[in-house]
């Protein structure tokens, strides 16, 4: 048998990595730690810095029986909705982008990539404008399609390189298997670019999730619960532990989706970017 | 099973030219080689025929099918690519059977496993049919390439270099197994490679392709006996053919004296050869020799003279290249217990019966001085 030892010097070396690394998760941790705290604080303890405080479930009793359900549930709607639309608008864009040689290729890429580049403040007083008039105003419709300026440069980018990736003998050698385009891309393609797929879907879902300008603006009754977490704020008083309850209900989709796929999420995102 | 005529195909990549006017007619069963160096073109012609590539003019009919407007899927051919194609996703297995399950070719499940596991023992991969194809090697990559293809019935094989990359003890076992099964399944099959001992011994005709461009169809022995050019027949054979320029000193019936390498030298040649280099304008032809019709004399007096200039041992046979007095380069293939010392002085004979003659102005063939293939390699 042989034993392996390990050097003093490699035991140190593992545990000074370990502490930096727990430092690190700490850090990258703790403002969602005190979101948890506050949001089971009752409010005359709020501003204690101190962790010694009596808990209480108020707070969440208080924002789940008031309507921040109903604005949830419109965040989900739109967010869902507009990832939806972004994943069959743009995957076959994110093909056509990567496979077809056509004039302004690189230009339409590009441009659909600007569309992330400006401030959503800088475009939303003639968007206002414009939905008033076109009846989009505090429409899901609306909403759903403003939020593809957020989600379809992404999702397009970010698959983009993974067809990239196929080579296109691949997608010949299955039509010459016997398969039609259509087969060829829904049983070949797809199943490759899945990682990309996934980790594409999630960025665009948080992304829309958290989307605050536009629907700040251009939505009332259908409001997201990103908005509505604004009121607790009122100029009298100031409900931390309300905001705070209501942002932890609001972070919980976005954390059980990237549990649910974290498999394909680190192989998403580390895959495309690596040329083989 | 069918037969497949090429008619006029034209393919350019913007203006780079990928094949020119390519016509071909193969009959049905035959097994074609295409034989090119790298970019010559073989590839495309491939694709061409497959519909992955569509031409800018031309035509190509399989059997009695007019197959320009058809979609590769509907074509009804088999191809096996360079680059193996095969799906990452997927086990050896799947791989194989991926295309049994098509709607196009579907087999019963069954007949389908049969035929994976018969073909994938006859390449040597049964043992692997459960890994992914991300574990295999690129050897076995490409006997896996080969097997989706072979599990089918398609009127026509295409093959593009499947044997390429193989290591060489394995590609001649393959290349024993393919012969075989040719002449077991009698599929109609066009062969790319750039191996011309691939192709000689594969083919029932070889076509040589460059730039684009067919230089010449024929049975094997045509190809490397009576090349249509100088590049065909600088293309066949390692070491390279001798290709020198010869001016034609004596015209006469019977024996022709040629100036070449920088020496007198009288070559006997058939009656007919000697009046059709008469009949020639020019004076001066290209001569072209191979490397294992040049002897090196030991008496160190008759024949041509020249300088060792290098000497690589290949085990049973050794390459000698000679500088000779004329100032070209000559490649002389000699026994392998023969050792030469470089800068020592040679000198050699070239066979009569072994010479080929082409124009010296745009490289065509004219004539061998031997009249047969047999004549040459027996007399």
């Amino acid at each position: 048998m042989i034993q392996r030892t390990r050097s003093p010097l490699a035991v140190i070396g593992k545990t000074i990595q370990m502490i930096l690394l727990l430092a690190y998760a700490l850090f990258a941790l703790f403002p969602l730690l005190w979101m948890v705290i506050m949001s089971i604080k009752p409010d005359s303890q709020m501003l204690t810095t101190t962790f010694i405080f009596t808990p209480t479930l108020e707070n969440y009793g208080t924002v789940l029986h008031s309507d921040y359900t109903r604005f949830f549930f419109n965040n989900l709607i739109v967010s869902v909705a507009a990832v939806l639309v972004s994943l069959v608008v743009g995957v076959p864009a994110a093909y056509a982008l990567a496979r077809f040689q056509f004039k302004l290729k690189e230009d339409i890429a590009f441009t659909i990539l600007s569309f992330r580049f400006a401030p959503e403040i800088l475009v939303i007083l003639p968007l206002y404008l414009i939905y008033q008039r076109l009846g989009l105003y505090d429409t899901y419709l609306g909403l759903i399609w403003v939020y593809q300026l957020i989600t379809l440069p992404l999702l397009i980018w970010i698959l983009r390189g993974f067809f990239e990736d196929i080579s296109p003998d691949i997608e010949a050698a299955a039509q010459l298997d016997g398969y039609s385009w259509w087969r060829v891309f829904l049983q070949v393609l797809l199943p490759l670019v899945k990682p990309g797929l996934v980790a594409a879907g999630l960025l665009c879902f948080i992304f829309a999730w958290n989307a605050f300008t536009f629907p700040l603006l251009l939505a009332n009754n259908v409001q997201t619960s990103t908005v509505i977490a604004l009121r607790y704020l009122a100029s009298d008083t100031v409900h931390y532990g309300q905001v705070a309850a209501a942002a932890a209900i609001s972070a919980l989709p976005e954390v059980i989706l990237a549990l649910l796929i974290q498999k394909h999420l680190v192989r998403g995102l580390s895959f495309g970017a690596v040329k083989g | 099973m069918a037969s497949l005529q090429l008619t006029g195909l034209t393919k350019f990549y913007g203006k780079r030219r990928g094949v020119e006017n390519v016509s071909l007619d193969i009959p049905d069963q035959e097994f074609l080689t295409v034989f090119g160096p790298a970019g010559a073109g073989k590839t495309t012609t491939l694709n061409l025929i497959a519909g992955i590539v569509t031409p800018n003019q031309g035509s190509v009919r399989i059997g009695t099918r007019v197959v320009d407007s058809l979609e590769p899927a509907d074509r009804n051919v088999a191809m096996v690519f360079e680059s193996y194609a095969l799906y990452p996703q997927l086990t050896v297995y799947q791989n194989m059977v991926f295309p049994l399950k098509s709607p196009k070719h579907r087999l019963p499940a069954q007949e389908a496993e049969r035929r994976v596991h018969h073909f994938a023992g006859m390449l040597k991969i049964d043992h692997l049919l459960n890994r992914p194809i991300q574990a295999l090697s690129n050897g076995q990559r490409q006997r896996t390439a080969l097997g989706r293809a072979l599990v089918r019935q398609p009127d026509l094989f295409l093959m593009d270099e499947p044997l390429s990359h193989l290591d060489a003890k394995l590609r001649h076992s393959m290349r024993a197994e393919l012969k075989e099964m040719r002449d077991q399944l009698g599929t109609t099959t066009i062969y790319v490679t750039h191996d011309y001992l691939e192709a000689m011994s594969l083919g029932d005709r070889v076509a040589v392709i460059n730039h684009g461009q067919i230089l010449q169809l024929g049975a094997p022995d045509e190809v490397y006996f009576r090349p249509a050019t100088v590049e065909v027949a600088q293309l066949f054979g390692d070491p390279e053919i001798n290709i020198v320029e010869a001016k034609i000193q004596r015209k006469h019936r019977e024996a022709i004296r040629l100036q070449m390498l920088g020496e007198d030298w009288s070559a006997s040649v058939p009656e007919d050869i000697g009046r059709m280099l008469d009949a020639l304008s020019s004076d001066t032809i290209q001569v072209g020799f191979r490397p294992a019709d040049v002897e090196i004399a030991a008496d160190g007096k008759t024949g041509f003279h020249g300088v060792v200039y290098s000497f690589e041992p290949l085990g049973t046979k050794s390459v000698l290249t000679i500088d000779s007095v004329g100032g070209q380069r000559v490649r002389a293939l000699v026994d392998g217990h023969r050792t030469f010392q470089v800068d020592r002085r040679v000198n050699f004979s070239v066979s009569t019966r072994a010479l080929i003659f082409f124009d010296r102005d745009n490289a065509r063939y004219l004539a061998r001085s031997s009249q047969t293939e047999e004549e040459y390699s027996h007399g």
